[in-house]
């Protein structure tokens, strides 16, 4: 066995030293349509500034939510680079697809914020190149009803809204947003050396937390609902609402002057504030192991993520950039959905959850929606068994 | 099978020596073209099991047993890797190899008896055969094998094959946890059906959950859709409604509508602060929003309903053919008999409808069962349960067998699942269908 391994390595470093000297290296790429401009722009970039090779490139239209299908569909045909988002990380690890990031590891680790560096990375090896840091959430709010210091309670939008007859939506249906009271109380969700799913929901914090999803979910002025909802909403009943960078545009658009946002508020847990936590996350190059020039797809991966590249994609896209230096330059710090998602990092978790979690949660958000006052302890019990899988 | 063992026992060398070397027979009794293409198969057959198949059936025990290694490259700085072996490949060109070899063997056995019977032909002192005379008996008395050979190819290819695939699927490990080339999956035996029956008890559960309601679901959606469509039809059809087209036209309406677009859209408005929650609410007719897809009852009852919204005007449709269709001699004599309204109906219009829509009757309840769309769509399964895994109170077998594959890449479950579906639908429809009116008194309906 040891002999065939070897000759086998023999072969692929013929092959990878050949193509080192070759002059044509095709390379496919993956992204999403809304960023294929970019991409092209970039990857174009890139080969203009390397001319030793001649560099051909193949564009997919793969966004990054299917981007994990797309590839296990088969490996050997996929992407060269491909862009994911952190929470496929797991399943692609597992799935041997993507290169440990080797080369300059040390310099994109500095690079880059921990946050994003702790989300590419699994088992302690960092499995891709960070691009952006910004798939978290926090609060979008209409200045003219909810003040600077009503939004920094839950209480508070709470009081205020129903003060002015409007409502707060959270999706308290969805495990990603429902996390953040749990999280914010102490509770954890992650993965033991083994790669199995540890859950502490249902210990005594999470049922503090729980009920305070509970009694969130019987104020009046509580509206449940999904994106669509808030960015339905927003400006017209709702004044305030949990979400996403990718509803900024849509929200600035209704609320013209009076939009708003900030880091998640606190909430009461036996009469003391507690921080709502939330999951931080980012979107991840990876380079695919199945690549016939891994060296120069990590190259271009690392292009494509290093400092300009990520503002250049701010000013195109409007992404937040998990690079450092990119992430402290004016037009970034004066965004006010950017800056609302820096101040909430603070407070966020990477996400490692391998699939059992979300409708159970969804389950129970749900419970609690429909019956405020319903016994809680059983109900996490089961949540949390079906996400260990038990 | 008698008879031909006997004449391969009587035959020469050369009808032996075709068990080695095809087409020797036909060779030797000159039909050289039929055999040299025996020859050619039998190589062709070889080449590609020893060159191909070979190195993936030679895992299918296994289904490998080398995951991709990792071996660091100082060189390069990275950590290189050795291609290992792929599962999912193994057991589909097995199952491929497995498959050409037994159209292999058939083209053994027919080249054998082809030996034989020219040995025989020869011996008898009859003339042998030409190649002309052969290609043109397809055309004649073997014309069902020209005809045929293309469409069972292309089934057996594209149908059977991927369907054997798919059922292996059901007795291996093949989930998130086990995706080549990083992970291999292996068999498993009965692993998978134990565990939606004994062994696992909240799949045990929401298995039985859902295939109840599945039942309930498709009894519900086909009948409300059967009896409303019916009794809409006769109101139009009646001799005392005017304005039939308009009518008819007005009902249609929802079928001009994409179905999903109606469905997500109808999803949308029952939201809780969705269109109708809303309407509901500047009425004063309630005071917090009614959980349409939250509450199990309700939402189950939602589904129904809106079903019926989408379904009816098919049925109203049919039906309105078949009523046109009822002989007009028919009420005439049972009015002149004496007959009222309703035992017109129950003696004349109900046999004749039931009779002629049994058969499509049965296609909409199987339909019913893997109804995905609406159920999707609608409520996509929800309220999720904490009881079930993975799924919600409205899901059908096959909506939960859609979110184990996409959602959670469970993929030998969901195919465990898959072939009871197969089961249950089949059961079903083949008995009713064999017990209705319209096969077994087929030669009466005029």
């Amino acid at each position: 066995m040891k002999k065939l391994v070897a000759v086998l390595l023999a072969v692929i470093l013929c092959c990878t030293a050949f193509a080192a000297f070759a002059d044509d290296i095709t390379l496919k790429v993956w992204d999403g349509q809304d960023d294929q401009e970019l991409l092209k722009e970039l990857c174009e970039a890139y080969a203009a500034a390397h001319p030793e090779n001649n560099y051909t490139f193949q564009y997919g239209v793969v966004g990054t939510a299917d981007a994990s299908a797309r590839y296990l569909e088969d490996p050997a045909a996929a992407a060269d680079v491909f862009v994911y988002p952190d929470d496929q990380l797991i399943r692609l690890a597992m799935a041997d697809a993507l290169y440990e990031v080797t080369r300059n590891h040390d310099e994109i680790v500095a690079a880059n914020s921990q946050g994003s560096v702790n989300a590419a990375t699994y088992k302690g090896t960092l499995l891709g190149y960070p691009m952006t840091a910004d798939n978290g959430y926090f609060l979008f709010y209409d200045k003219s009803v909810l003040t600077e210091e009503d939004v920094k309670t839950l209480d508070g939008i709470l009081a205020a809204a129903e003060k002015a007859g409007k409502q707060f939506n959270f999706d308290v249906a969805n495990g990603w947003y429902l996390a953040s009271f749990f999280l914010g109380n102490g509770c954890t969700i992650t993965l033991d050396e083994d790669g199995k799913q540890v859950c502490d929901f249902n210990n005594e914090k999470g049922l503090e937390a729980a009920k305070a999803v509970a009694a969130l979910c019987a104020h009046p002025a509580f509206l449940p609902g999904d994106q669509n909802i808030l960015t339905g909403t927003i400006g017209d009943t709702v004044c305030a609402g949990v979400c996403g960078t990718w509803v900024a545009d849509a929200i600035k658009e209704r609320l013209g002057d009076n939009y708003a946002a900030a880091k998640l508020p606190t909430f009461t847990v036996n009469g003391e504030q507690v921080q709502m936590g939330s999951f931080g996350g980012c979107k991840i190059l990876g380079v695919n192991t199945q690549s016939s020039y891994p060296i120069e797809a990590m190259n271009l991966a690392e292009f494509l993520t290093s400092e300009e590249s990520q503002l250049r994609r701010f000013e195109v896209r409007g992404y937040g950039p998990s690079n450092i230096n990119a992430a402290k330059s004016e037009a970034i710090a004066s965004d006010p959905a950017l800056s609302a998602l820096a101040a909430q990092s603070d407070y966020a978790v990477t996400q490692l959850i391998i699939g059992d979690f979300w409708t159970p949660a969804t389950a129970f958000g749900n419970a609690l929606i429909a019956d405020p006052t319903v016994d809680i302890q059983p109900l996490l019990d089961q949540w949390v068994a079906q996400t260990i899988g038990q | 099978m008698k008879r031909f063992w006997k004449e391969f026992a009587q035959g020469d060398i050369w009808v032996k020596g075709s068990c080695l070397i095809m087409g020797l027979g036909c060779i030797k009794r000159g039909q050289i073209v039929k055999g040299l293409m025996y020859l050619a198969a039998e190589v062709l057959y070889f080449l590609f099991f020893f060159g191909f198949g070979w190195k993936y059936l030679s895992h299918l025990l296994t289904l490998g047993e080398n995951a991709q290694l990792k071996v660091w490259n100082e060189d390069l700085q990275i950590y290189q890797r050795v291609p290992g072996d792929n599962s999912m490949l193994i057991l589909l060109f097995s199952v491929l190899t497995v498959a050409v070899t037994v159209i292999f063997i058939c083209l053994w056995v027919i080249n054998l008896k082809s030996a034989s019977h020219l040995y025989q032909l020869e011996k008898a002192g009859k003339e042998i055969p030409s190649l002309q005379q052969d290609a043109s008996s397809l055309l004649n008395d073997r014309f069902h094998i020209t005809l045929l050979s293309a469409p069972m190819t292309t089934l057996i290819l594209f149908t059977v094959l991927p369907i054997i695939f798919m059922i292996l699927i059901a007795f291996t490990n093949f989930d998130a946890n086990h995706q080549p080339p990083g992970n291999l999956f292996t068999w498993t035996g009965m692993q998978n059906v134990t565990d939606i029956f004994l062994g696992n008890e909240t799949k045990t559960r929401t298995f039985m959950g859902i295939l109840g309601w599945t039942i309930v679901w498709a009894i519900f959606a086909t009948f409300t859709n059967y009896i409303f469509g019916m009794i809409l039809a006769i109101i139009i059809n009646n001799k005392l409604v005017r304005l039939k087209k308009m009518w008819r036209t007005w009902f249609m309406i929802p079928i001009a509508i994409p179905q999903f677009v109606s469905l997500l859209l109808i999803s949308r408005a029952l939201e809780p602060s969705g269109a109708i929650n809303v309407a509901l609410m500047k009425l004063g007719w309630i005071k917090t929003p009614l959980p349409f897809l939250t509450d199990v009852t309700l939402s189950r009852i939602v589904v129904i309903v809106i079903n019926m919204w989408i379904g009816i005007p098919y049925t109203m449709m049919t039906f309105s053919g078949v009523l046109m269709n009822v002989p007009e001699e028919l009420y005439e004599s049972a009015s002149i008999d004496g007959a009222g309204p309703i035992r017109r109906f129950m003696s004349i219009t109900l046999p004749y409808m039931v009779f002629v829509t049994a058969p499509a009757t049965i296609t909409t309840f199987v339909g019913n069962i893997n109804n995905f769309n609406v159920i999707y769509l609608l409520t996509a399964g929800g309220p999720a349960s904490l009881d079930y895994y993975q799924a919600g109170k409205t899901d059908l077998l096959v909506t939960w067998l859609y979110k184990l594959t996409v959602d959670q890449h469970d993929y030998a479950l969901a195919s465990t699942i898959g072939i009871f579906i197969f089961m249950i639908v089949s059961v079903c429809s083949l008995t009713v269908y064999n017990r209705t009116g319209a096969v077994k008194k087929e030669d009466m309906f005029q």
